[in-house]
């Protein structure tokens, strides 16, 4: 338990960009801002994991997780952060502790051969090294043989002080924001510089949504210095200090790195969100409002507003045709962070309603956004398994939104599902992604098989069986064209 | 054409517009600070060669895609057999979000388990408070018949006493007194899933056995150890068993609560083996094990009770077969029935009405110790060479125990076994050493696309095709599958070949 791990906690909860945690009394804030855990409920992640997804998408790094060989065997590749380059990133490299390295403390020796092993064979531009629970207890001080492998091999070394016992998943993304604010953003000079140069953190890439981003950034002449940290290269990341306006997305998991972006580097930042054609006009023009103020050209922002008619006209006008099987059905959303409110917006913009959606994982900022754009907006919290089973079976909602550890309870209440977590197979960021988030909805709703698991078997003689309202009409949810 | 409103595509064909792939280009050139692209290549080359492959297998520190998960992974799956148990793990809670999306994934379902959520107060402090706080609100909010305990490594860094925390637990009524919460050790940093399923399942009959009165009688218990198939081989296994008349307990049956139906009623949990046959079941004349390595102890501890134990690799394939129904049959003394024979014959059948197709194949193969035995002894049955055998859970006798294999077979001649590798030595062996096809789990489709070999997914975690576990792998009929499955796996690849120039001489009707 080292001392460096605790006054980091204390500095991380300390958050003072978060104006929640900057209302608490002296005493409260000591307490720390995560809820505390609930022994012997269903529990979510943990600060490594947190940690690792935030810094998984770093396409060209080597990631060498230290510790027990199941951390890292877990949850090796298990995301679908899409890369444009190389898939270094797509290893699962650990340490393997043993029994003997933890009883003999043989575990820095281990890491500091493992990584010098590691930088043999893959050469990579840097290493980011992750503590996990067992290393923090035996107290391998991870950050030392860091930089004594950095200095013995010319390759930067990146402790990430992840103990799992730390936190929740949450804390891992501020501890990863943390590990790149210290130890890479800033450490090497992009060649060239714009005036519209722009970052985005938060933002890992799952299935390629920032590549339905970058198209629309381009046509307005403003260019992405580092997305943190979808299919991002160390260069990028390192040279991100360059940036003129910061956009962040994932419900403020790096709200400790924007911020301390803006204070070391004067960098303005907002929270924004490319899910549903609203939230992605509405960033597209905060983006070219921030730049313009900081001395971009004017014509920006006319542009801007161009490109948003044209762009927002042409979803419209197909989604059009879907807005009838999906008018009025009813979703529970069950996800976390920022899509508990961006999904939202984008399901309402189509006519759909919103039965209730998740709050775990997610800010207090998060949750007013929530309450400002439903109009009864009711949130829950963590649902048992059986609970929301109920919900479904009650008829309480036409579909679920969630990821894979619900969606087989929503099978089994037999109601339509569509996986929105990092498992899912599309992208659904931006105008385009939103047409497909709709031809996704509608493809589901209408597939002949709800029918057939509402159905009761042709024996049986069952009166209490609900028909769904929504039987395949046509193949893709549509009017046969 | 970008991803546009007019005709939305799908994700595989959608970054592969033009478009996409110029901005893919400009990221390489600006940011990769990447090497000439001859010279990529040539590293790339050079990874394949038998010089890096010796450079490979002289790693020490470091392990590159291990082919295998943690004791708690086990431990959740053995517990999850039994009727209406909750499995808690005790540490932090990170590490059970991880084996709830590892089971639901693989088997399409559900997957309950809770955690003590210790933090960093707890690991100061020790856990009692997690475990008194947890154990209660587990036992109100989910109602379970049984909690059993397993652990993550921080409670086993340290050394929490589970079995002082659950008595005093139950002083403080977190639980009734006589409710069961069996529980076992499972540090991570030990062994590997298979250990966590013996500790675990031996913890379980602890609780059960412990102080028994024992009163013999004819039954005997089966215990199916860690297996991804497990749905479609216990329901295999108890169809044998039945049509044998034997009676029998399995210990630990996860068939029904890893393949509910849909049919309006939610099922948290479902099926498994009762609380009152797990207690019956120290009566039993015998603990037979078809998995060796996922059961030491378990048998041990069965062995105490005066009970004849035996143990097999993962009953596949024709003499695998066999041995496992002729040890039961000694057993229980009971006949193997004449239906049995006949379904022997329908497999024997069909290995010999495709011989000439898997003859002298080779295979290397991957996976826990009892499966890639078992592949490795039906592969020498129809005349295949199971070149590479790997296990990372695998250990040394583990190796001599298949080099025996080898030995019994003119077809294991230039077979070897590879305790204690991963996945990256794999690759060099299949680079240096390549092989006709590659047996093993999802995390295989990455070597599959490096060095070509084709990919058969037949062990656990399948996260990338559906429902394989619903079909058993065990027995004559189970052997028919695995069958398919590779004869499948051959005819497509020699087609895809016929699909190239000059190929389509033998892109034949008939095969």
């Amino acid at each position: 338990m080292g001392e460096v791990l605790r006054s980091k906690t204390a500095e991380l909860f300390n958050e003072p960009g978060c104006a929640k945690n900057q209302a608490k009394s002296e005493k409260e804030r000591k307490k720390g801002c995560s809820k505390p855990l609930v022994p012997g409920a269903a529990a979510g992640g943990c600060a490594f994991d947190g940690a690792k997804i935030a810094l998984e998408p770093i396409v060209d790094v080597v990631h060498l997780t230290h510790g027990p060989s199941a951390c890292e065997g877990n949850s090796w590749d298990n995301r679908h952060a899409a890369t444009s380059g190389p898939s270094t990133y797509r290893l699962g490299l650990t340490t393997d502790l043993s029994e003997l390295d933890i009883v003999m403390g043989n575990g820095e020796k281990r890491l500091y051969r493992a990584i010098k092993d590691a930088i043999a064979r893959y050469d990579p531009p840097a290493v980011f090294v992750y503590q996990t629970c067992v290393p923090a207890m035996i107290g391998d001080d991870i950050e030392a043989v860091c930089r004594h492998a950095a200095e013995k091999t010319g390759t930067p070394c990146i402790p990430v002080l992840s103990a799992g016992f730390s936190g929740k998943k949450n804390f891992g993304n501020k501890l990863a924001g943390e590990a790149l604010f210290k130890h890479v953003i800033g450490t090497i000079e992009p060649e060239y510089t714009t005036p519209t140069d722009v970052n985005i953190l938060g933002e890992y890439n799952i299935v390629g949504e920032i590549w339905q981003i970058k198209p629309l950034l381009e046509k307005l002449g403003i260019r992405l210095l580092a997305n943190i940290t979808g299919d991002a290269r160390y260069r990028d990341l390192a040279g991100a200090h360059r940036a003129r306006v910061n956009m962040m997305m994932c419900s403020a998991a790096l709200i400790n790195l924007a911020r301390q972006m803006e204070e070391r580097w004067g960098i303005p930042y907002f929270e924004g969100s490319f899910y549903g054609i609203a939230d992605t006009s509405a960033a597209l023009r905060t983006l070219a409002r921030m730049l313009v103020e900081r001395g971009a050209p004017e014509d920006l922002l006319q542009r801007t507003e161009v490109l948003i008619a044209a762009e927002e006209a042409r979803a419209w006008a197909r989604i059009e045709p879907y807005r009838e099987i999906l008018k009025g059905k009813r979703v529970i959303l069950y996800t976390g962070g920022v899509k508990s409110w961006s999904i939202v917006s984008a399901l309402q913009e189509i006519g759909m309603k919103i039965v209730a959606t998740s709050v775990r994982k997610s800010t207090e900022g998060d949750k007013e956004r929530i309450k400002e754009i439903m109009d009864d907006p009711h949130m829950v919290g963590s649902v048992p398994a059986r609970e929301m089973y109920a919900r479904l079976a009650n008829d309480e909602a036409d579909i679920l939104l969630s990821g894979g550890k619900t969606q087989y309870v929503g099978l089994k209440a037999r109601r339509p599902w569509l996986d929105i977590n990092q498992e899912r197979n599309y992208a659904y960021a931006g105008y385009d992604g939103t047409v497909a988030l709709v031809a996704e909805l509608a493809k589901s709703l209408s597939n002949p098989v709800w029918e057939e698991i509402r159905r009761p078997a042709p024996w049986e003689i069952s009166a209490d069986i609900v028909p769904l309202d929504c039987g395949p009409q046509s193949r893709s949810g549509l009017g046969e064209a | 054409m970008p991803q546009s409103a007019e005709k939305v595509l799908d994700h595989s064909l959608l970054f592969r517009e033009p478009e996409y792939k110029e901005m893919f280009a400009k990221k390489r050139a600006d940011m990769e600070n990447m090497p000439a692209a001859e010279k990529v290549q040539e590293t790339a080359d050079w990874t394949k060669s038998w010089e890096y492959r010796e450079k490979n297998f002289a790693r020490e520190s470091l392990s590159i895609n291990p082919a295998k998960a943690c004791q708690p992974l086990g431990a959740v799956f053995a517990a999850a057999g039994f009727e209406k148990t909750l499995s808690f793990v005790h540490g932090s809670q990170g590490c059970v979000a991880y084996y709830r999306s590892h089971l639901s994934r693989h088997f399409k379902e559900p997957c309950s388990a809770v955690s003590s959520s210790m933090t960093e107060d707890a690991a100061v402090f020790g856990g009692l408070n997690n475990m008194v706080e947890g154990l209660k609100n587990a036992y109100a909010l989910y109602s379970p018949k049984m909690i059993a305990v397993s652990t993550t490594c921080m409670a086993e860094v340290i050394g929490d006493d589970l079995q002082s925390f659950i008595i005093g637990a139950k002083e403080k009524e977190s639980v009734p007194q006589d409710f069961p919460v069996p529980f076992a050790h499972t540090p991570a940093f030990v062994g590997s899933h298979t250990t966590g399923y013996d500790n675990m399942l031996r913890g379980i009959l602890e609780g059960f056995w412990a102080n028994a009165e024992v009163t013999k009688n004819e039954t005997i218990n089966i215990v199916p150890g860690f297996d991804g198939f497990a749905v479609g081989n216990n329901r295999e296994l108890k169809r044998i068993l039945d049509l044998m008349g034997v009676e029998y307990t399995i210990l630990s049956d996860v068939s029904d609560q890893f393949d509910t139906p849909s049919d309006g009623e939610f099922r948290m949990y479902d099926g498994g083996t009762t609380l009152e046959a797990a207690k019956n079941a120290v009566n039993a004349k015998a603990t037979i094990s078809l998995q060796q390595y996922c059961s030491t102890k378990t048998l041990q501890y069965a062995k105490s009770f005066d009970q004849e134990t035996a143990s097999f690799h993962y009953p596949m394939g024709v003499a695998a077969t066999d041995e496992f129904l002729m040890k039961v049959s000694d057993i229980t003394g009971k006949e193997i029935p004449e239906e049995l024979r006949m379904e022997r014959g329908r497999l024997v059948d069909a290995m010999a009405d495709s011989q000439a197709t898997l003859h002298g194949k080779t295979y290397a193969i991957y996976g826990d110790p009892d499966f890639v035995y078992a592949m490795a002894r039906f592969v020498l049955e129809f005349g295949g060479e199971p070149r590479h055998c790997l296990a990372t859970n695998g250990t040394k006798p583990w190796a001599k125990k298949m080099q025996a294999l080898f030995d019994s077979s003119p077809f294991g001649a230039e077979c070897k076994a590879y305790p204690g590798n991963d996945l990256w030595h794999m690759r060099s062996l299949l680079a240096t050493e390549p092989t006709d096809f590659l047996i093993g789990n999802s995390h295989g489709k990455f070597l599959e696309r490096d060095t070509g070999v084709p990919l058969i997914r037949l062990t656990f975690p399948i996260f990338d095709r559906h429902h394989h576990h619903r079909f058993p792998v065990w027995g004559y009929q189970g052997g028919l599958r695995v069958l398919v499955t590779l004869l499948d796996k051959a005819f497509d690849t020699l087609d895809a070949a016929g699909l190239e120039p000059g190929g389509d001489i033998s892109f034949d009707l008939t095969r």
